[in-house]
């Protein structure tokens, strides 16, 4: 059958049309705070914490924040795979970092540092595949899904170490990338900004990542396309567990021990810094970029709570909140721009 | 009101069947229990060979059914309007802690159990005002509950002033029944009877099924919503109240545990995450399989960890395993094998 040709009966705007459109939408506020707000408010902390606060702008507080950024932000840059494919968060991260971190130094301790590296590798495959089979196949809740596997594994993690701290070798790779650093810059804030790059250009650049950004805007259209979704949404999830694992690798090579426990809060630190950056948790916009940004937001946040003897509960309080109040303008943003 | 049905999904056929096995098939069809009831008959059997004991001691059995049930309970009222409180646990926490931090016993109970409230109401804020997606709110509020029970208690355990009130009420009032279960009786039966014959909780399944259609027949949606969130927040408090009690002191970590448990509760319960089916039976039925599971890896000397994983993988099943999810997964098996032999889409 050949289709009838017809003249398409889509209005196509003229150029003065889109103009006028352009002016209406000249400025709203919750727009701009959601897509730009990040930059003003990230310079406006930083100079607030070198103004006010004693001891942030010295030497060595700086390569501690950057220290402890730095495995959050290689967390955080993997998961914002999964935010912006429309599946909400990877609560299971908290397992993973810790189980990556264990597997390096216990078992790089018995049986060298490549097996170790395998093992971890393959522990990561195996979180998204199950991450991921679950919400892209079964179409279940993502938050649900990763709240039951971040049991399962934190479970099975302090069930099988029994709890216990693990040591490195006082020489060794491990050790050597813990502390070698360049001017304040540490190693792991090398790999961080590495990490950053690499996942931006995936997610920007490739096939990949434009099915996963199309499938966190329109998933029945993304469907309609031809493109396997179920294979999106696992690939979402595991660049999540690998940038997990490697967070876990280089959290544990910074202190050169590891402990089941040792990646507490990391789900909402991570999540607060995807959100802050600007990606939306309605899937489909973002970048690993903003992520970046909004790690330096959250890093430096956490500090200035350090530095004011602010204690754990109060630093969950103040984050839990930095994430109501960023998706509350992301969701205020989307509500001026579709009326 | 003359119909008191549960209702359901539209599918179902509605029409009445002429006989009695055709009857059955309908009403089967509707019910959304089974696999609650599955696994409470693996639990049983399972728990009846190996550690029997659970049921000499069923007051112990109870007191965690309880628990669990409570908090599923008010979350039942919650997801069938296809929305979650994942702050319960925490709400649970914080209204412990603000309890013993009062002197006297009732005001501390009245105002552990406005602050359910309140988080409630700030949680609907959230979600139905603002247009948070229910996941990611109260997810940022389970955080935040967390860190405030933590700074309200100094992150200790905060004990009780009045421990004689703690102790009388664990003791059996009625029978064998303590204060705790009565209370889960009453509440089970109260949210019962407001989701099946009271219209303001009969319209909570409209709101779940489609909220499109429920505003325009004229539902005040976002007063339904208030009140699932009311009334998860409020159900909430009311076990933190309780496990204070028990303990005569608030643990500021109290209720992590019993967030697991009492999704998974309401999900293998057949309560739909995406809202508009579901009933307080299946959540009793999911409630009860968890808490005799929990009593009995208790009893048998297995550690929490282990635990955790046992109620995890429930949990993941019980996702995984709902009609919708099946459906979902078959489509998506189709789809693939259909890639792979009919011919491929061009452009």
């Amino acid at each position: 059958m050949t289709p009838k040709v017809s003249k398409p009966a889509i209005h196509v705007p003229q150029v003065a049309e889109i103009e006028q459109e352009v002016e209406e939408k000249a400025f709203k506020l919750s727009e701009w705070m959601a897509h730009q707000g990040i930059f003003i408010f990230t310079a406006a902390l930083i100079a607030f914490a070198m103004l006010f606060i004693d001891g942030f702008a010295s030497l060595p507080n700086i390569t501690d924040v950057f220290n402890r950024a730095a495995p959050i932000g290689i967390v955080a840059a993997g998961m914002t795979f999964v935010v912006i494919s429309g599946n909400y968060l990877d609560l299971s991260v908290v397992a993973q970092v810790a189980t990556a971190g264990v597997v390096l130094i216990a078992i790089s301790n018995v049986a060298g540092l490549p097996l170790a590296i395998l093992v971890a590798i393959a522990i990561a495959l195996l979180y998204g595949l199950v991450n991921g089979t679950a919400v892209g196949v079964f179409k279940a809740n993502a938050v649900i899904v990763t709240l039951s596997t971040t049991f399962i594994g934190l479970g099975l993690l302090r069930w099988v170490t029994g709890g216990s701290i693990y040591f490195g070798p006082n020489d060794g790779p491990i050790r050597a990338f813990g502390t070698t650093r360049l001017g304040p810059l540490p190693l792991s804030m090398i790999v961080f900004v590495a990490v950053t790059l690499i996942l931006s250009f995936v997610l920007t650049r490739t096939t990949f990542g434009f099915t996963v950004r199309a499938y966190g805007s329109n998933r029945e259209a993304t469907r309609l396309a031809g493109v396997n979704s179920p294979l999106v949404v696992i690939g979402a999830f595991t660049m999540s567990s690998l940038a997990a694992m490697l967070g876990g690798f280089v959290l544990a090579a910074f202190s050169n021990t590891a402990v089941s426990a040792m990646s507490s809060g990391y789900d909402f630190r991570a999540l607060a810094a995807i959100i802050v950056g600007g990606t939306s948790v309605f899937g489909g916009r973002g970048s690993v970029l903003r992520t970046l940004l909004g790690v330096v937001f959250v890093s430096v946040l956490t500090n200035i709570m350090v530095l004011s003897g602010l204690g754990f509960g109060a630093q969950q309080m103040a984050i839990g909140l930095l994430i109501v109040a960023a998706v509350s303008v992301d969701a205020l943003a989307r509500k001026a721009a579709t009326s | 009101m003359t119909d008191t049905r549960i209702p359901t999904e539209p599918t179902a056929p509605d029409r009445a069947a002429p006989g009695t096995i055709a009857r059955l098939r309908v009403i089967l069809a509707r019910r959304t229990e089974g696999r609650a009831l599955a696994l409470l008959a693996v639990v049983l059997v399972i728990v009846l060979a190996t550690e029997p004991v659970v049921f000499t001691s069923y007051e112990v059995t109870l007191g965690r059914i309880a628990l669990i049930g409570l908090v599923a309970l008010g979350l039942t009222a919650v997801i069938l309007m296809g929305e979650l409180d994942l702050a319960v646990a925490s709400t649970l926490a914080v209204s412990g802690v603000i309890m013993a931090s009062f002197e006297s016993l009732t005001a501390g109970i009245l105002a552990a159990l406005a602050a359910g409230l309140l988080i409630g109401v700030i949680n609907a804020f959230f979600v139905i005002v603002v247009g948070i997606n229910s996941f990611i709110a109260t997810l940022g509020m389970l955080f935040f509950l967390r860190g405030a029970a933590f700074v309200l208690s100094d992150e200790q355990p905060v004990r009780l002033a009045n421990v004689d009130a703690g102790i009388a009420f664990g003791r059996p009032l009625i029978g064998p029944l303590t204060p705790r279960m009565l209370i889960f009786v009453l509440a089970f039966i109260a949210l019962h009877v407001f989701l099946t014959r009271v219209r303001v909780g009969r319209e909570f399944y409209a709101v779940g099924g489609n909220r499109e259609a429920a505003y325009d027949a004229g539902i005040p949606v976002v007063r339904r919503v208030f009140t699932g969130f009311m009334i998860s927040g409020f159900v909430a408090a009311l076990a933190g109240v309780i496990n204070t009690l028990e303990r005569t002191a608030a643990d500021p970590t109290a209720g992590s545990t019993v967030l697991l448990a009492s999704f998974a509760a309401a999900i293998i319960g057949g309560v739909l995450l995406n809202g508009g089916r579901g009933s307080v039976f299946g959540t009793l039925l999911g409630a009860s399989s968890l808490g005799i599971l929990q009593v009995a890896l208790t009893l048998s000397g297995v550690q929490v960890d282990v635990q955790n994983i046992v109620i995890g993988s429930v949990l993941l099943l019980a996702v995984v395993t709902d009609p919708n999810s099946l459906r979902a997964a078959a489509g998506s098996v189709r789809a693939f094998v259909q890639s792979r032999s009919g011919p491929q889409p061009t452009g």
